[in-house]
């Protein structure tokens, strides 16, 4: 089994498995009424975007990939995230 | 294809955003209707369009080397996880608009069920397209590593959405 | 190849003929006939009905008897029945490029049912719909009501007929290997396609933003529309252009073919 961790891509997918599990551990909240958590919200966005982060730069390569394509993915990313988490913010 | 993912990922952005926005004027509603969705399925099937994605791109990989037996083996493992999507995806949707959970139920519905359900058509056409890869891998004596890469940024498009997806519809309060 | 607009001459050594003589005569009156008829149409539905942007699906009847009350939309009313037959010609110019394209005609043959359905319920509808109120006074008021939702959910609803149109078309683009528009068009007819499938959940509510005016369904879908409205109509223009005279398959006349066999036997 160790062999296959050695592969970047696979320790990738491993981190992205975990984390995916993590943000749902996250969000179970046990039958209670829900009500907006920000700590909650905070943590599965934060763990979203680190993940879409993961999954342009290894498995769509954009690492490798030409300056432009790097600056539009990672202004998506941002622009996204940064809207996404405003409009929460300012709504509570 | 990168232009088509930019645009795909711009015109999904919008979407997102604008869920948001109207998730924003009524958190009641939202957090209220979101309990009744089935998280674990939302799960299993994020893991599984993750592992489908590393397939893809481990086959990527082995079509670059010269590999083509292993890129095409790997193909099929992907093509098989992508697959149970769609089949996950209905025992989701069938127990929920069976209890009257519809689209018209309420915003919240409309929004997920929209949204997934485009989500859903690119699935199905992310599937149409690792046919071909898997074509050109097993007909070509000397396949076509752009194809291959195309295919494989496609697919992993498809995988980014899910997460965001993913975190929007089920996870966040 | 640096053509003067304007003038019609193809490529290389084709004389100058003017522009009634152009054997793309045909396809440049249908091109033209596409600005012509959007202005009118953009007439008709802005200033003369006040339909575009779409007035509220959830209306009281007292705004919607003022509706079809309105001065003029007699007048547009007019204008859309004399101006319904430009539909085909403007889509002419569309079909003749798709046939150039190294595609199955199965694509251009679903390209023009849709463009038909799209124009029986998306214009045809809330013609009679709007025109009805207009031209018949003295319905009830809840007819009007039921008017009122017709037309509008053929109108904005019919988004959806136009999605195999697009779908065709855009395939047709990427699929193409004689290169007639660039690839990249083709993605761009996709997102056409994806945005105009959202036009389903009309159906369902009548609120935003999946109302029939609303962010999702109407306003989002006119922002990918419009700038790709333009972009393909500078494209399709090139095409024309660019095609060679000898591809265009207009029959011969039967006199020119006479004399070009009695030319070619007299030797």
């Amino acid at each position: 089994m160790a062999f296959l961790f050695r592969n970047p891509l696979v320790a990738v997918w491993a981190l992205l498995t975990a984390s995916t599990i993590l943000s749902w551990a996250l969000s179970r909240d046990g039958g209670v009424t829900p009500h907006a958590d920000i700590a909650v919200t905070a943590g599965v966005l934060l763990i979203a975007a680190v993940k879409s982060q993961l999954v342009i730069r290894y498995f769509m390569e954009v690492r490798h990939a030409p300056a432009w394509l790097r600056r539009v993915m990672n202004g998506w990313l941002a622009l996204l995230f940064a809207l996404l988490a405003g409009i929460y913010i300012t709504s509570l | 294809m990168w232009f088509f993912v930019i645009g795909d990922l711009f015109i999904f952005g919008v979407y997102f955003v604008s869920y948001l926005w109207f998730r924003s004027a009524d958190h009641a509603l939202f957090l209220d209707s979101q309990r009744h969705l089935n998280q674990d399925i939302g799960v299993v099937n994020t893991v599984i369009l993750l592992t489908s994605s590393l397939f893809v791109a481990l086959g990527t990989a082995a079509a670059r080397g010269g590999n083509a037996r292993h890129a095409l083996r790997l193909f099929g493992f992907a093509l098989a996880c992508g697959a149970a999507f769609p089949v996950l995806k209905a025992f989701e949707w069938i127990p929920e608009i069976a209890a009257g959970y519809r689209p018209g139920t309420n915003l919240f519905f409309m929004y997920y069920y929209v949204l997934a359900g485009m989500h859903l058509c690119h699935v199905l056409l992310g599937l149409m397209i690792l046919g071909f890869v898997m074509r050109e891998l097993r007909q070509s004596r000397a396949p076509r590593i752009r194809f291959v890469e195309t295919g494989a940024t496609y697919w992993h498009m498809v995988d980014l959405l899910w997460l965001v997806l993913f975190a929007l519809l089920y996870l966040m309060r | 190849m640096s053509v003067p607009a304007g003038s019609f001459a193809s490529a290389a050594g084709v004389p100058v003929r003017p522009w009634y003589r152009s054997r793309k005569l045909d396809q440049w009156i249908c091109f033209w006939s596409v600005p012509f008829f959007y202005n009118l149409f953009g007439l008709v539905f802005v200033p003369l009905s006040s339909m575009m942007p779409p007035k509220s699906p959830s209306a009281s009847t007292q705004q919607i008897v003022g509706f079809f009350q309105g001065d003029h939309l007699l007048i547009a009313c007019v204008i859309l029945t004399l101006s319904l037959g430009l539909a085909p010609v403007s889509n002419a110019v569309y079909l003749t490029q798709i046939k150039r394209m190294s595609v199955s005609p199965a694509f251009r043959v679903a390209f023009l049912g849709g463009t038909v359905m799209g124009a029986i319920v998306g214009m045809t509808f809330p013609l009679f719909c709007f025109g009805l109120g207009a031209f018949r006074p003295g319905y009830d008021p809840a007819v009007l009501v039921m008017l009122y939702d017709f037309g509008y959910l053929a109108f904005i609803g019919s988004l959806g007929c136009f999605c195999v149109t697009w779908a065709m078309f855009g395939l047709a683009i990427i699929l193409d290997r004689n290169r007639i528009l660039p690839k990249w068009l083709g993605y761009y007819t996709v997102w056409q396609f994806m945005s105009e499938l959202m036009a389903a959940p009309i159906w369902l509510t009548q609120s935003q933003p999946f109302g029939w005016n609303g962010v999702m369904t109407f306003w989002f879908a006119m922002l990918v529309y419009v700038p790709w409205q333009f972009i393909i109509y500078v494209w399709i223009y090139k095409a024309i252009k660019r095609q060679p005279e000898d591809e265009l398959d207009n029959a011969p006349s039967r006199t020119r073919v006479r004399q070009r066999d009695t030319a070619g036997a007299a030797p």
